[in-house]
C-alpha cells in the first residue's frame, strides 16, 4: 500500500498536499482498501468553509458510509467532479487524480495534528483502529 | 459468512455471468412429518400445499393471527407425509417455537429442528448446473438435469444422504444443496475444483444482498417483519386466500376488504445518491413511506431498492424524494423486479 512522502496524513485517513496557499485533500489508500468498492462520493460546494476536523462530505462503499473530515481549516475553491462522477476511480488512484477538494487554507495548520507518511504508515500498521 | 471474499461488486458480477457458491449453513431447516403433515402446513402457511407434489417446493410464509409475518420460508414436499421447511437463520428459534406450539394443538404431526445438523450451500449463476453436476451420481443425473424451478431431489454426497433443490436468492439459475455437516467441506472443495470450467468462486453476504435486491426478493427484518402482512409486502401471489382456513387468513381478508395500509414498491434513484434501509420517502413535502432495502444496483446500473409506501400517496412511475442523510434526492417508483430473474431458464 502506497503512502506518498510529499503528503501529510490524518488519523481519520485523509491526506493533504499543502502547497503555497491552495491545498488538495483526498482519502488514503488504506481507507479505500478498508471501505471496499467505492460507489458514491458526496462533496461540498465551492465557497463552503470548514474548520479543521469538520465533516465536509461522505464516501460510500457497498459496505458502509463514512464521513470525510477536513485535515485543516479552509475554504473550498474547487471540487473534483471526476471523483464524484467515477467514484470507483478512487480505488486505483486515490492520490494523483483522486483528490476530492482543493482548499484555500485558513491560517497556518498546526504541525502536530498532521502525520508524515512514515508516521501514518506506522499508525495504520498498528491496526488498533 | 463474510461480507465479501474479493469485493461485493466483483462477486455480484461473477454470479450474474458465471457462478458463485454461498455457504448459507446458517439457514434453518425444520422437518415436518406424519399423517397430518400436509394438512398442518396448509393451516400454518399462506401458500397452497395442495399444489405440491413429491419433490416440489413453494415460496410461502407463516403469519400471526393479526396477519403480520412471522417469517417467509420455502416448503418442500419430500413425500406426502414428509416436508422440509427452509427458514431464515435469525428467525429459526422463533419459528420453531411457533411451529411446535401449533403442531401440538393440531395433532398427528411431528416437527424437528434439524438446523444444527445440516449445512447448506447455494450454487448460483449461469454455470451452476455444470458445477453441481460433479456431485451427482450417474444414476441421478437424468433426474438432476430435468429438475424444474423449485423442484427438490435426494442425492448421495460422499456416502451421505443429501438434497438438492433448484432454488436460490439471486435471480439466476441455481441450486441449494442441503447436506450433513460431515460432508460440507468435501462438497465445497469438489465444487471449487470446477473453477476452471465454471468460474465458480465464494460469494459473501454483501453480494447476496445486492443480488437478491435486484431480483426484488424480500429480506426478513428489512422488507417485512412481524407487523407487515404479505399483502403489504408484495407477495399476494403466494397468498392463497381461497384455499381454506389458515393462521392469519381472517386478518388478511379484513385487510383486503379495507385495502392494505401500505404497499411495496421498487424504486430507482433518478439523482445521484444511494438510498439505504430506514431512509424516509417524501412526496409533495409529505412523508409517505420508508426505504426497506436500498443499495447500488450493480447489474441494473445506478441505485435503487424497495420501499413501503402509504396507500394512495403514490403510484407506479411517480417521482418521490428519498431523504439521504438530510438531502432530498429524487427517485422513481418502478415495476418490480428491478432485474428480471432467469431462474426458469
Amino acid at each position: 500500500m502506497e503512502f506518498p512522502v510529499g503528503l501529510k496524513y490524518t488519523k481519520d485517513h485523509e491526506w493533504i498536499e499543502l502547497s503555497s496557499g491552495v491545498a488538495k485533500v483526498g482519502v488514503t489508500a488504506y481507507a479505500i482498501d478498508q471501505l471496499g468498492d467505492i460507489v458514491h462520493v458526496d462533496l461540498p460546494k465551492v465557497g463552503d468553509t470548514f474548520e479543521a476536523g469538520a465533516a465536509f462530505g461522505t464516501i460510500e462503499s457497498t459496505k458502509t458510509v463514512s464521513d470525510l473530515y477536513m485535515p485543516v481549516a479552509g475554504k473550498v475553491v474547487e471540487v473534483n467532479k471526476a471523483a464524484t462522477d467515477n467514484p470507483e476511480s478512487l480505488q486505483t488512484d486515490p492520490y494523483k487524480n483522486g483528490w476530492l477538494v482543493k482548499l484555500e487554507v485558513k491560517g497556518t495548520p498546526s504541525a502536530g495534528a498532521l502525520l508524515d507518511a512514515s508516521a501514518y504508515e506506522a499508525f495504520v500498521a498498528d491496526g488498533s483502529h | 459468512m463474510p461480507v465479501s471474499y474479493t469485493t461485493v461488486l466483483q462477486e455480484h458480477k461473477a454470479v450474474r455471468e458465471a457462478c458463485g457458491v454461498f455457504d448459507v449453513s446458517h439457514m434453518g431447516e425444520v422437518l415436518v412429518t406424519g399423517a397430518n403433515a400436509g394438512a398442518f402446513l396448509q393451516y400454518l402457511t399462506i401458500n397452497d400445499i395442495e399444489k405440491l407434489k413429491d419433490g416440489s417446493g413453494q415460496y410461502s410464509a407463516m403469519l400471526h393471527d393479526h396477519g403480520g409475518m412471522i417469517d417467509d420460508l420455502i416448503v418442500y414436499r419430500l413425500k406426502s407425509d414428509r416436508f422440509l421447511l427452509c427458514v431464515n437463520a435469525s428467525n429459526t428459534a422463533k419459528d420453531f417455537a411457533w411451529i411446535e406450539k401449533q403442531a401440538a394443538k393440531f395433532g398427528g404431526v411431528q416437527v424437528a429442528n434439524e438446523s444444527s445438523a445440516w449445512s447448506q450451500l447455494a450454487v448460483q449463476g449461469p454455470n451452476s448446473a455444470k458445477a453441481v453436476e460433479v456431485l451427482i451420481g450417474a444414476t441421478d443425473l437424468a433426474q438432476f438435469r430435468s429438475l424444474q424451478y423449485m423442484d427438490i431431489m435426494s442425492i448421495t454426497l460422499f456416502g451421505k444422504a443429501a438434497l438438492v433443490a433448484r432454488t436460490g436468492y439471486t435471480g439466476e439459475h441455481g441450486y441449494e444443496i442441503y447436506l450433513p455437516n460431515a460432508v460440507a467441506e468435501k462438497t465445497w472443495l469438489a465444487l471449487m475444483e470446477t473453477q476452471p470450467a465454471t468460474g465458480i468462486q465464494p460469494i459473501g453476504l454483501g453480494a447476496r444482498d445486492t443480488l437478491r435486491l435486484e431480483a426484488c426478493y424480500l429480506l426478513y427484518g428489512n422488507d417485512m417483519n412481524d407487523e407487515v402482512s404479505p399483502l403489504e409486502a408484495g407477495i399476494s401471489w403466494a397468498t392463497r386466500l381461497t384455499k381454506g382456513e389458515f393462521i392469519g387468513r381472517n386478518a388478511l381478508l379484513a385487510q383486503k376488504e379495507a385495502g392494505p395500509k401500505r404497499s411495496q414498491f421498487a424504486f430507482v434513484m433518478s439523482e445521484d445518491g444511494i438510498a439505504r434501509s430506514g431512509m424516509e420517502i417524501y412526496r409533495n413535502g409529505e412523508k409517505i413511506g420508508v426505504v426497506t432495502s436500498g443499495s447500488v444496483l450493480p447489474t441494473v446500473g445506478g441505485a435503487g431498492g424497495m420501499a413501503l409506501i402509504t396507500r394512495g400517496k403514490a403510484s407506479l412511475n411517480d417521482e418521490v424524494e428519498v431523504d439521504v442523510r438530510g438531502k432530498r434526492k429524487l427517485a422513481r417508483l418502478v415495476q418490480k423486479p428491478l432485474y428480471k430473474a432467469k431462474v426458469k431458464g
